[in-house]
């Protein structure tokens, strides 16, 4: 056996028995089996490599809670509820049109800014009570968000598990815009229809509106949405417009919060931060252990021991690799998949259209975002829609993985004949 | 105290003892080795002299000048444009130490994002530094960096980088990468600034030939190679026989016209200088690697490596004996001898000529500490 697999097994059964056994958060049950690692492979305790590890996800961390502070402010100041009811009064008699206007809408802050949580945690969360309004259960909601979640990460004009890949080979993020478009459209109509028609039901409009609330848009009007379309024209401006409006998600966040303080209901700033951090701090807390615990991986060989296993299976079951091993890689982080997998699968498919494949890999690594125990889309989506378990929101998303693993790798069969279609 | 107050007060207590012991290691990792100025360097000067708006920043960082007795062409060598990539940077301290010039002129930048070398990537588990023993029993110690500007020097990254002068998007993180940034510009990042430094200096000093020292992991398809503008082809195409004269095998690419910020591209663009790009192979920068530490970075052994070879995953042939940090080094110095005897036999009127460079065979034959100088 080798000694790789040796330490690589001592870090899942010791985050297994901080988890399961000792009932700790996953958070410190990455950090255990970090060191586990550490000690194992006879490198001692180098807390500067638990440290190290950590940095690469500050920037996820300042955007997820500045996101979670801007969409508190959004809801403590009436806003999302305002927009719900006026969502529901204009579009709820066309269940079919909604669903896929909703599940865009949702998309639409991954399609700009390339992040799944800043989807879920914003545009998501103005969706999600509009779907459980009309008839959608929670878990299958959160399922409807954390899906919009990954499909607006691949969706384009933004792609940065693409932009990982493509630069690994020096291949520059341009001519994408196609083929993402054809990998994610379809499958967002799809599964917007997928999550909802069993569910929705055309519902009368004075029954909806005895459970909103409509004083507080006759209060304030229209104003109350300036925090949501100024964050959203500053998300589209720092695209288009970098140099002077590419100030990053967090100041964008930060913008939007203290308008969201002034626009409708008066609450204390203070305290709406501090819950919505709180409510973040798990995920932080993971995502801070799953950087100790790649970086450690990383160290000690573990993750050369994993690429090379996954790159090692005959050419026939290459395919198989790609679909098990990047979600499952994706489980650390789904940009990390794209680097130290999505790299090596798109070289040994180099005889593909490579724009093509290299867009349908993003389409698979961010499946990541579903993967225990970050599955950051799907706990955001979880905690959204008040499912205390995130588990129940992932069991909705495993057959349409599966779909979306299938549509991915059609796309990389027939790369050069979609390449041909455009 | 009640009692989840005393555990929180023992974790944040825990936590910022944590911090304070990375803290230390993080800070030395700032301090730059010493370099033995060498008997042919006749000036060192500061990059910020070609843009003084970097004076005092992160990203100034020393060239060596070698002035020959008689004139002749010019040749730029940027070593540490990417600080993880180990034989770029030797082999400008092996120029700077041993090179002597007698026509012509040579400017050495080792430290070319100096940013780069005062930190590791996150999650890469790479080693802070490496050391080389010499012949007389000392010991000189190099750092092994990041391929990125400091993020402490420039932050946040974008979203998405955008190069200014093309408009070409990568991801964000390339905003911190110098090898994307050029030809730079005056109101731009901290790596623009640099970039653009470097391609004042070759305007400014006239630079015939700039060779830019890099190194690639081995499952990347453009390894031991040259990338050349097309205005470099002719002489690099020469470069590429003269090596293969002394039993080194190179490959030769043209620069890509869409990929947009690199040397070969951008500086053989906006400059008259011949811009080419050479690469070693370096499992230690590689996904594919396994234990990832001192002995990975100077050996160049690993066997994940031996067996992705096996598998034909690679671009460069990989056996149990590695690709050793003297053969990278003699790889990148005999080339640099090369383009400047190619250079010479050109422009015989304006000849660059320099002796003392250690050479691939004596490098394989008795190390690299052979050729560097103990500190005084």
């Amino acid at each position: 056996m080798p000694f790789e697999l040796v330490i690589f097994l001592a870090m899942v059964g010791v985050f297994a028995a901080g988890c399961f056994a000792a009932k700790l958060p996953v958070s410190l049950s990455m950090l255990l089996a970090a060191c586990a690692g550490l000690l194992v492979s006879g490198n001692g305790l180098p807390v500067r490599h638990l440290v190290e590890g950590t940095f690469g996800y500050v920037d996820t961390i300042l955007v997820i809670a500045t996101a979670m502070v801007f969409m508190r402010t959004v809801q403590e100041s009436g806003a999302l509820e305002a927009l719900n009811a006026v969502i529901l009064r204009r579009f709820r008699t066309v269940p079919a049109l909604l669903l896929p206007l909703l599940m865009l809408v949702a998309m639409f802050p991954g399609m700009i800014t390339g992040s799944s949580s800043a989807s879920v945690l914003t545009a998501g969360a103005v969706v999600a009570p509009v779907l459980i309004l009309l008839g959608l259960p929670a878990p299958v909601t959160g399922a409807f968000i954390a899906m919009a979640g990954i499909l607006g990460m691949i969706a384009p004009p933004v792609n940065i598990p693409a932009m990982i890949i493509g630069g690994g080979i020096d291949m520059p993020y341009v001519g994408f815009e196609v083929p993402l478009a054809l990998l994610t459209f379809p499958l967002a109509v799809l599964f917007s229809l997928w999550f909802g028609l069993p569910h929705v039901k055309v519902v009368e409009w004075e029954v909806l509106a005895a459970k909103l609330d409509l004083e507080t848009y006759k209060k304030y009007g229209i104003r109350l949405f300036l925090p949501i379309l100024v964050v959203a024209v500053l998300m589209v401006l720092g695209k288009t417009l970098p140099q002077v409006f590419g100030m990053g998600l967090p100041v964008v966040f930060l913008i939007g919060a203290a308008l969201g303080l002034v626009v409708g209901k008066r609450f204390n700033i203070l305290s709406a931060s501090k819950a919505a951090v709180n409510d973040a701090l798990p995920v932080l807390g993971i995502l801070a252990g799953v950087g100790m615990f790649i970086q450690v991986m990383t160290l000690t060989g573990v993750r050369g021991f994993v690429v090379v296993s996954a790159l090692s299976v005959p050419p026939a079951l290459l395919y198989a690799a790609i679909a098990v091993s990047i979600p499952l890689f994706g489980a650390v982080s789904a940009f990390g998949a794209s680097s130290v997998l999505g790299v090596p699968f798109l070289l040994a498919l180099l005889g593909r259209d490579q724009i093509v494949t290299a867009a349908a890999l993003s389409l698979i690594a961010s499946l990541g975002d579903f993967m225990p125990p970050t599955a950051l889309s799907a706990i955001f989506a979880a905690q959204v829609v008040g499912e205390s378990k995130y588990s129940r929101v992932l069991v909705k998303l495993v057959v349409p993985s599966l779909v979306i693993i299938g549509w991915a790798l059609a796309f990389i069969v027939f790369s050069k004949q979609i390449r041909a279609l455009y | 105290m009640k009692r989840h107050h005393a555990t929180a007060l023992a974790v944040t207590l825990l936590a910022l003892a944590a911090a304070a012991a990375a803290s230390i290691r993080f800070l030395d990792h700032r301090k730059p080795e010493p370099i033995v100025r060498g008997p042919g360097v006749t000036e060192v000067r500061m990059l910020s002299e070609w843009l003084p708006d970097l004076a005092g920043s992160p990203g100034d960082t020393e060239v060596y000048v070698f002035r020959g007795a008689s004139p002749g062409s010019s040749m730029l060598v940027l070593g540490g444009t990417h600080p993880n990539e180990p034989s770029s940077f030797l082999s400008a301290v092996l120029l700077i130490e041993n090179a002597l010039v007698s026509a012509g002129t040579l400017y050495v930048i080792p430290r070319a994002n100096a940013s780069g070398f005062t930190h590791n990537d996150p999650q890469e588990g790479a080693p802070e530094r490496y050391s080389v023993a010499l012949p007389g029993g000392s010991v000189r110690t190099f750092r092994y960096g990041s391929r990125a500007t400091n993020p402490v020097h420039q932050w946040p990254d974008p979203d998405v980088y955008v190069h200014a002068a093309s408009g070409q998007t990568l991801s964000g993180n390339e905003t911190r990468n110098l090898n994307r940034g050029y030809p730079g510009r005056a109101d731009g990042t901290l790596t623009e600034r640099v970039c653009l430094g470097i391609a004042n200096l070759i305007r400014a000093e006239k630079i015939d030939i700039s060779v830019d020292l890099h190194e690639a992991s081995p499952e990347y398809p453009v390894i031991n190679a040259i990338v050349a503008h097309e205005r470099a082809m002719p002489l690099a195409s020469q470069v590429v026989l003269g090596l293969e004269f002394l039993d080194i095998k190179i490959g030769l690419e043209p620069s890509p016209k869409n990929l947009r910020g690199l040397t070969h591209r951008e500086l053989g663009d906006a400059t008259d200088t011949l811009a080419v790009l050479m690469e070693t192979a370096n499992p230690s920068q590689g996904r594919l690697r396994g234990r990832t530490d001192e002995a990975l970075v100077l050996k160049g052994r690993d066997p994940y490596y031996v067996k992705a070879q096996a598998l034909g995953r690679l671009y460069v042939p990989f056996d149990e004996n590695g690709h050793p940090i003297e053969e990278r080094v003699g790889r990148h110095l005999s080339g640099i001898s090369e383009f400047a005897f190619a250079l010479s036999s050109e422009r015989p009127d304006r000849p660059l000529e320099f002796a003392g460079v250690p050479e691939y065979g004596a490098l394989l034959e008795k190390g690299l500490g052979a050729f560097l100088k103990p500190l005084p």
